[in-house]
Parts: C-alpha cells; structure tokens; sequence
C-alpha cells in the first residue's frame, strides 16, 4: 500500500459517522418555526391615543438598522480620500449603484429631487436585510436567534405606503392632479372601454402597493424560515448524523440568503424608482 | 374522522398543495425569462447592464406570484 494514512483517515471518518449514526439525537426540543416571528416586547411604553408605543423586537432592529448606517456613512465621510481604502470603495460603489444603477437607469426626469428618498430606502432595506442574517441575542432568554425588521409586514407596508404616497405626490406636483389621473387611461380609446381601463388602473396601483410590501416580506420570512430549518436539522430527525451532514448544506443556504438579502433590496428600490419615474413622465 | 382531525388535514394539504402549485408558474417563468435574458446578452453583450437591470425587475415581479401562495400557504397553517 502506497498511502496507509488515507486509509486510515477514511476509516476514521467512516467510524465517526458510523458513531454519530448510532449515538441517540439529543433531547427531544418542540421546534416551532412560527416562534421566530413573536412580537416580543423589550420596554413598556405608554400607549399614545391609537398607537402602542413599547419598543419591541422589531423597532430594536430598526434602531440598530438605522444606527449602523449613519456610522458607517459618517465613518467613510469624515475620511474622504483621493485614493480610496478598501471601505471607502466598498461604499463607494454602492452609492454609485444607487445612483447610477437605480435610479440613472430607470429615471428619466426627477432624477436629483427623488434619488435621496430611493438611495434611503436601498440603504434601508439593505441594511435591515443583512442585520437579520446576524444571530443577535433578543431570543427567549436572550438566546442568539435570526429575525429581521423587514421579515414584519408591519415594516414593509410602511416602506411600501411611502412609495406609494410619493409615487402620487409626484405625479400630481409634475403634471397636476386632473391631468395626473386623467392620464391612466388611454386617450384615443372608445368611452366605455376608457372607464374600464381606468378602474383597471385603479385596481392596480392599489396592487402594487400589497405586492411591493408582501414581495419583501414573504422573500424575508422564507430565507428565515428555511434558515432556521436546515440549523434545526439535527433536532427534527433525532440524529447527530443528518446535523453534520447538512452543515456544508446550511452554509450554502445562508450564502444564498447573503444573495437574497441584497437582491431584495434592489428589486425594491429599483421598482419604487419605476413607479415614481412613471408618475412623472405619463407616457401614455 | 372526528371534524376537528379533518380541519387539521385540510389546513395541511391545502398549505402544502397551494405552495408546491403556485410554484410551478413562476418556475417556468423565471426560467423562460432568465433564459431569453442571457441569449440577448450573448448576442448583444453591449446592452449588458441595460437587459439586467430589467431582468432583475422582471424576476421580482414574477417572483411575487411565489410568495403569494407562500403567504396564503403561512395564512392556512398559522391563522386559519
């Protein structure tokens, strides 16, 4: 035999998994996935006429959304340099990602007055995002556990709503409101058929705004679902053997959340962009 | 089969058959459209940046359809 410690690496392992095969799982634990979606409240505040003020899981991960990017945009601005670092670039190119990607390419007037509110919500989202994939300690008992503030429907109708009151708000400053709402309908089109499109239109812009909020949603609350799936592997089949075996499995997973967690931010910067670039400049 | 066992089952199958069909159509989607992407990318290489940007809407758009049957999936199980 060329090789004797291949062989003796590979019955190692072969025993170690055969092992973990016959090893007994660890204590039975009730998996619940809908209890990573708890409202949990952190502080008691008083209630204000129709609006409870506590802060609760939720808003702690918004505080800290908002909080990591002002330090880190008052960090690289406050060191401005010609020749740039590797932070300062990093950052660098997802302002011009913003800006050029986002706003540039699907804007065609309005671009200045409206990339402040497109580039807040991008870095927003994004930030939220990328937070929820941070094991942070507000679980049961403190416990590390996965949540983000836009896996909250709460949270994403809210960012929704602003798009869509400023999606209206510039249509109707750009082009006035009789003829911002006269403008959904087709002007050539016979009398009858141009009521029904305009209710049409109606019905839609109404959609957009449960479909931009439950598009967010639901991608945040799948990755965290499935996220808390493949780590709980081990505990749902009763064997230290599919735990193991499903870690290279979990990490890919969790790349791919890295993934979803930047695309959906840009889906939802890019169609705010769309919908407040189609208010401005009515084509049809 | 008691009624309360029968609701239990209904809520599960209805979750579970209304994620797997609703993904169906925007599998094909997705597919269909990811693919038209790269052939226009490949013939064009130039319009890169241009056919991405709206391949990336597109998939949010068709991707929506996904999550709502995973919305009403979350609906059955949880709420109902």
């Amino acid at each position: 035999m060329k090789h004797p410690w291949r062989w003796i690496i590979g019955l190692l392992v072969i025993g170690f998994l055969i092992g973990l095969a016959i090893l007994p799982g660890g204590e039975k634990l009730e998996f619940e996935v809908a209890g990573e979606f708890d409202r949990e409240v952190l502080i008691e505040l008083p209630t204000i006429g129709p609006f409870d003020m506590s802060i609760t899981k939720t808003v702690a991960y918004l505080f800290i959304a908002v909080a990591v990017i002002v330090v880190f945009t008052i960090i690289v601005a406050r060191s401005l340099k010609l020749k740039p670092g590797r932070f300062q670039y990093a950052m660098e190119a997802m302002y011009e990602l913003a800006r050029d990607g986002i706003v540039g390419s699907v804007m065609k007037s309005g671009k200045a007055t409206w990339f402040p509110y497109i580039g807040a919500v991008f870095f927003f989202v994004l930030a939220s995002n990328l937070i929820g994939l941070l094991p942070l300690p507000f679980g049961e008992h403190h416990q590390p556990s996965f949540y983000a503030a836009t896996a909250n429907l709460n949270v994403t109708l809210m960012l929704a709503l602003c798009t869509f009151v400023f999606t209206h708000y510039a249509g109707v400053r750009k082009n006035g409101a009789f003829r911002y709402v006269k403008a959904w309908a087709p002007a050539g089109a016979p009398p009858v058929l141009k009521q029904m499109i305009w209710f049409i239109h109606v019905i839609s812009e109404i959609f957009r705004l449960i479909s931009l909020s439950v598009r967010l949603f639901a991608n945040m609350v799948a990755g965290h679902a499935i996220l808390a799936v493949f780590f709980a592997m081990a505990l749902i089949f009763q064997s230290y053997l599919v735990g193991v075996a499903l870690q290279g499995a979990s990490v890919l997973i969790y790349m791919f959340e890295l993934f979803v967690a930047f695309i959906q931010a840009f889906i939802f910067a890019i169609l705010s962009a769309v919908y407040i670039g189609g208010a401005l400049d009515q084509d049809h | 089969m008691d009624a309360e066992a029968a609701k239990e089952l209904g809520k599960l199958l209805g979750a579970g058959l209304s994620m797997g069909l609703g993904a169906i159509g925007p599998g094909v989607g997705l597919g269909i459209m990811i693919g038209k992407a790269l052939e226009s990318i490949a013939r064009q290489p130039e319009v890169a940046g241009d056919v991405r940007t709206n391949m990336f809407i597109g998939i949010g758009v068709t991707e929506a359809v996904a999550l709502y049957a995973f919305v009403v999936a979350l609906i059955l199980i949880f709420v109902a």
